[in-house]
């Protein structure tokens, strides 16, 4: 192609038609000069014969009104998550709902947008006074911080779809002992605020840390670099043993979930006074969130693991106080 | 103890109070500067591939490669209404190549396949040159490889293929890894209605 820069616009115009008239004088005995200078676009009255010039996709991003349809689908999930835990406390139907949540939020909507994410946007809208996001981001971030305030972390379980594809990998977890568990978990924090950090630069420098180092969203869109991909891969083997691991330890808004579920009247609660105080609970729950028979709001995932491994979870669910007696001890 | 359970709950209704203020607070902050919803878009007049005056340089093809998406959503776009609908479209052939007994280029240039060449009306055996052909590009096939751009545009071409954004296919991301790798700073975040517009290319200087 360097002929065509060093001769320059004309001679290289020149340069093609000779190509094309050469191409017809092979075909044809008598060369035909090329009329139609290629200087103006042919319309379709310059084309004639009914030509309609055809329509030029220029597709839309995804409708407003269904950015608002993901918004109140995750306050609708997180809704669904609350009943199925603390109402029906059904750990059946919350892998059902992981699963839903999983294929929509996940593979669906490939990841985007997430509350986790959000959390950076949120943090360089407050920041920077010339960033600004859209209403759906802002209430993303906040309706599951605000349910958490309430209920606890019921966006972890069963709706969060980086929570959702580990929750449905978690095979023979180990107890992590206490104090390690414990060291661990503040890591998340570091890392909220090194994203933090990293967000609040100046625009050209600012750095969206969690969205670059999601590990699993090159699943949701089925491609991505190799690295991450191997990483996501290796937070999902490590999570068949260690439930949940960047749930527990690295993830940044499950930090500040973790803030507001300690604050929460309601959510998991474990009550030995009321029931057998045989310790199953504890040894069911893979995320260490249950500590001398009491569930700690701020670990609890929304699991429902406990649940199930009650033996008297059929008599307490839907149960009042009072009505709760050990089955043959007492009048039935 | 249960006068210590009092204090406890009431501790945590006025922090839960507080932690709701700071949120509807922080929430209605930025529900008061919220704007529309931004997208990115390719810069035509920046972008190397449609930028006039580059001639004679390899396609630069990053947003083929950058791009999170598989593929890429960065895709070849054809603005019918600024096409020239050659008969020797330089995007189509590769004009470099030997001539073949048709008189066309014996290569096409799409890596591809990616581009549908139809005559348009009869077609004039007498007049070859003269006819017209619709250039259609297959969204599901590009890649955004450049190469076509860097073609279609002054002196072979009109510049009617541009790489453009598709929003069926971008999730727009925070920071566009694209617009991280791109020398040209060709990638920029638009409102929507500006940023679904036919692409513009200016004249350098």
């Amino acid at each position: 192609m360097s002929w065509v820069a060093k001769t320059g616009s004309a001679l290289a115009r020149l340069a093609l038609l000779v190509l094309a008239l050469g191409g017809a004088w092979s075909v044809h005995a008598q060369a035909v000069p090329y009329q139609r200078p290629v200087e103006t676009a042919p319309q379709q009255d310059t084309i004639g014969g009914g030509y309609r010039t055809p329509a030029v996709q220029h597709p839309l991003p995804r409708d407003y009104w269904l950015q608002v349809v993901d918004v109140v689908a995750l306050g609708a999930a997180m809704g669904v998550s609350i009943w199925l835990v603390l109402k029906r406390r059904s750990r059946t139907w919350l892998v059902a709902l992981a699963i839903a949540s999983l294929a929509y939020f996940g593979f669906y909507r490939e990841g985007c947008i997430c509350p986790i994410g959000s959390l950076q946007n949120v943090v360089v809208a407050i920041a920077d006074p010339r960033y600004s996001i859209p209403i759906v981001v802002t209430a993303t971030f906040v309706l599951p911080l605000a349910v958490a305030l309430f209920f606890g972390r019921a966006f972890c379980g069963g709706v969060c779809a980086l929570g959702a594809i580990q929750e449905l990998v978690v095979l023979r977890p180990i107890q992590v002992p206490r104090r390690l568990d414990r060291a661990l978990g503040l890591l998340k924090y570091a890392y909220l605020g090194l994203a933090i950090l990293l967000a609040i630069r100046p625009a050209l420098a600012r750095e969206f840390l969690i969205c670059r180092f999601d590990p699993f969203v090159g699943f949701f869109r089925r491609t991505g670099s190799p690295h991450m991909l191997l990483i996501g891969g290796a937070f999902l083997v490590a999570g068949m043993f260690v439930g949940r691991p960047y749930c527990r330890y690295l993830c940044p808004y499950g930090g500040l979930l973790a803030w507001c579920a300690r604050l929460a009247r309601r959510g998991v609660t474990i009550t030995p006074d009321r029931e057998l105080d045989c310790g199953l609970c504890a040894g069911a729950c893979p995320y260490g969130a249950i500590e001398k028979m009491r569930a700690v709001g701020r670990n609890c995932l929304y699991c429902a693991r406990c649940y199930s491994a009650c033996p008297r979870d059929g008599e307490l669910a839907h149960a009042k106080a009072g009505l709760v007696q050990v089955r043959g001890a007492g009048p039935q | 103890m249960s006068d210590l359970q009092t204090r406890r709950d009431l501790f945590s209704t006025v922090a839960r109070g507080t932690v709701l203020a700071v949120l509807a607070g922080g929430a209605g902050f930025l529900v008061k500067k919220a704007n529309g919803q931004v997208v990115w878009q390719v810069d035509a007049s920046r972008c190397i591939n449609s930028r006039l005056g580059e001639v004679g340089v390899a396609a630069c093809n990053l947003c083929t490669t950058e791009c999170v998406v598989a593929l890429s959503a960065v895709r070849a776009v054809n603005e019918y209404s600024r096409c020239g609908r050659c008969n020797i479209c330089p995007a189509y052939f590769n004009i470099t190549s030997a001539v073949n007994e048709l008189g066309q280029p014996s290569e096409k240039l799409c890596p591809r396949d990616a581009i549908r060449r139809r005559p348009i009306g009869k077609v004039d055996p007498e007049d070859p040159a003269n006819n017209f052909y619709e250039y259609v590009i297959d969204e599901e096939k590009c890649d955004g490889c450049g190469k076509c751009v860097m073609q279609c545009k002054e002196p072979l071409g009109l510049g009617s293929i541009t790489l453009r954004v598709r929003y069926d296919k971008c999730v727009n991301c925070n920071r566009c890894s694209i617009s991280t790798a791109c020398p040209q700073k060709a990638l920029m975040q638009l409102p929507v209605h500006q940023a679904t517009q036919p692409a513009e290319v200016q004249r350098p200087g």
